[in-house]
């Protein structure tokens, strides 16, 4: 009995390693299914005592808080793909103005030929440089051009790469950002040109322009300079529509990323950003309660963002320290310690991503 | 006999992976190498490039082929992804990229992987997998670049991946044929005639 076991036992882990052996050897055409995904987890300390920079994500302060559970799947077989990610917590409701709903993408994608790909479903937004999965970003907190831009665009595009540096997408979308249906039509143009002009330069010049979401024209660029040393811009401008469902704001700003690898397991990284709040077409309808991640209406703020992303394998750990300051106190939504006015504010974030 | 049996189970674990990892040799460059000189008796240069076509040519289309008529040989690149995780689903690690050699003489070829550079990929905001531009590690600079368990994971990938290719290379060399085998075509039955 113990002899057919012991064999039992070397025919399955035999069987284990052919296994291995034939998965680990697949090549990109038909890749098996994938499945991604990532949890993040942050403690936050305004100096202030109560929260105070109002970009998105990370609210909480003085509290070891969640961000989201984030679970995508992605398959592809000959030239027909899909994506579907999920996440769940309180990253994923503020990245979503609907409440109850869970969906970071999904599309699906079709390859018409070498050079010309379809897609259509609810995507990330092609515009900007940060995103809202935590593994896509450097630094945890984020910028104010992310917070006030669309962050997902549900519509149908066409990308054609024209060559290896340079392809061009267009696509129509939905009136709205950030939902998974329109409140009237499908009326948002979209189109981006990549451009690749040396090796390891990438350039984004994007447009999302219709007559309820507004126009926003970005560039986003990085540049991995060295293995070392990486350079990220992102500079854009947007103009609401006369019936902008978002208010009667616009918006500019740019902000540079700067980052540096110090060692295998340590890269250090700024954000320096300009922000700045057009002055509004009707003032009266400013609400702080409508813009919350903006100064008001002519104010600016710099806003300096120290990070540092240090690797354990999955994990990584993300000390930051940030100060904000805005222009003009009457622009400011800032308060001190002891609930006045002020033009600054700083926080310090401890966050942890790990990574699937 | 409970520990024999885990003893013994170790111990296949261990040998497995060393010879997977085995695989891979270091040439005078002290670059990784996977390295291959095969006897094929009856067999002309001629017949050997035939071959040595067609098998790219069906095994890996994407595959950079430069062919070399006076040396008589094959150079190209290609590459394969590196994954991780339960075989149901798996997650993308990176790519490596590598180069090929095949080279002929009267009755025998040799042929040898090398230069792989790993290139990690990231999810992008579509959850795409793509790769890090500007990063690209030579497997050889593993070891200052890498986790010392992805490093072990991904020779063991790139040596079953070579050992695959050779395998391929050896069986398209024995085809008598090196054209696709068709297949015959079913017998059509008649219900009318009995």
């Amino acid at each position: 009995m113990k002899k057919k076991f012991l064999l039992l036992l070397i025919a399955a882990s035999a069987f284990s390693y052919a296994s291995k052996a034939q998965d680990t050897v697949k090549t990109t055409a038909d890749a098996p299914l994938v499945l991604y995904g990532s949890v993040d987890t942050y403690y936050k300390d305004d100096f202030s005592g109560h929260a105070n920079i109002p970009t998105s994500f990370a609210s909480d302060n003085n509290s070891v808080s969640i961000g989201m559970i984030d679970l995508g799947l992605k398959k592809t077989v000959g030239n027909a793909s899909f994506v579907g990610e999920l996440s769940f917590g309180p990253r994923n409701d503020q990245s979503i103005p609907t409440s109850g709903y869970h969906i970071q993408n999904l599309y699906v994608s079709y390859n018409l030929t070498s050079k010309l790909n379809a897609t259509a479903g609810y995507m990330s937004t092609f515009i900007g440089y940060e995103v809202i999965s935590p593994t896509g970003n450097f630094n945890y907190s984020t910028s104010y051009l992310f917070t006030n831009g669309p962050f997902q665009n549900a519509g149908f595009k066409l990308t054609y790469a024209f060559s290896d540096k340079v392809s061009l997408m267009a696509g129509i979308f939905n009136d709205e950002w950030n939902v998974y249906t329109s409140a009237h039509d499908v009326s948002t143009f979209g189109a981006q040109l990549t451009i690749t002009p040396v090796k390891n330069w990438t350039a984004y010049l994007n447009v999302a322009t219709g007559p309820t979401s507004g126009t926003e024209f970005d560039l986003t660029t990085a540049y991995q300079i060295t293995t070392a040393f990486k350079l990220g811009l992102n500079a854009a401008t947007f103009s609401p529509a006369h019936y902008s469902f978002g208010g009667t704001y616009g918006f500019e700003g740019v902000a540079l990323y700067p980052q540096i690898a110090v060692s295998k397991a340590v890269t250090l990284g700024l954000r320096e950003e300009y922000f700045k709040t057009k002055e509004a077409s009707d003032p009266t309808l400013w609400t702080v309660e409508a813009h919350p991640g903006a100064p008001l209406p002519g104010g600016s703020v710099l806003g300096s963002t120290l990070t540092a992303n240090i690797k354990a394998g999955p994990l990584t750990f993300i000390p930051e320290v940030r100060l904000d300051n805005v222009n003009k106190k009457e622009n400011s939504t800032f308060t001190d310690s002891n609930g006045a006015p002020t033009t600054s504010a700083s926080q310090f974030v401890l966050a942890a991503v790990y990574a699937f | 006999m409970k520990k024999l049996f885990i003893a013994l189970l170790c111990l296949l674990a261990v040998k497995s992976a060393v010879a997977q990892k085995d695989l891979l040799s270091i040439d005078e460059h002290n670059k990784y190498i996977y390295y291959q000189v095969v006897q094929q008796p009856g067999l002309t240069v001629d017949t050997f490039q035939n071959r040595t076509a067609y098998f790219l040519k069906i095994n890996y289309p994407k595959n950079k082929v430069n062919r070399d008529e006076p040396t008589e040989s094959i150079t190209g690149t290609g590459k394969l992804l590196m994954l991780t995780g339960i075989s149901a689903a798996k997650h993308i690690d990176g790519e490596v990229n590598y180069t090929f050699n095949i080279e002929y003489k009267d009755q025998k070829y040799r042929y040898w992987l090398t230069d792989f550079v790993f290139t990690p990929y990231y999810v992008d905001r579509y959850g795409n997998s793509v790769p890090q531009p500007g990063i690209d590690i030579p497997l050889e600079n593993g070891a200052s670049k890498l986790e010392k368990g992805q490093l072990n994971n991904y020779s063991i990938q790139i040596s079953n991946y070579s050992k695959q290719f050779g395998d391929r290379l050896k069986q398209y060399m024995l085809m008598i044929s090196a054209t696709p085998i068709k297949s015959d075509k079913k017998k059509v039955i008649t219900t009318k005639d009995w």
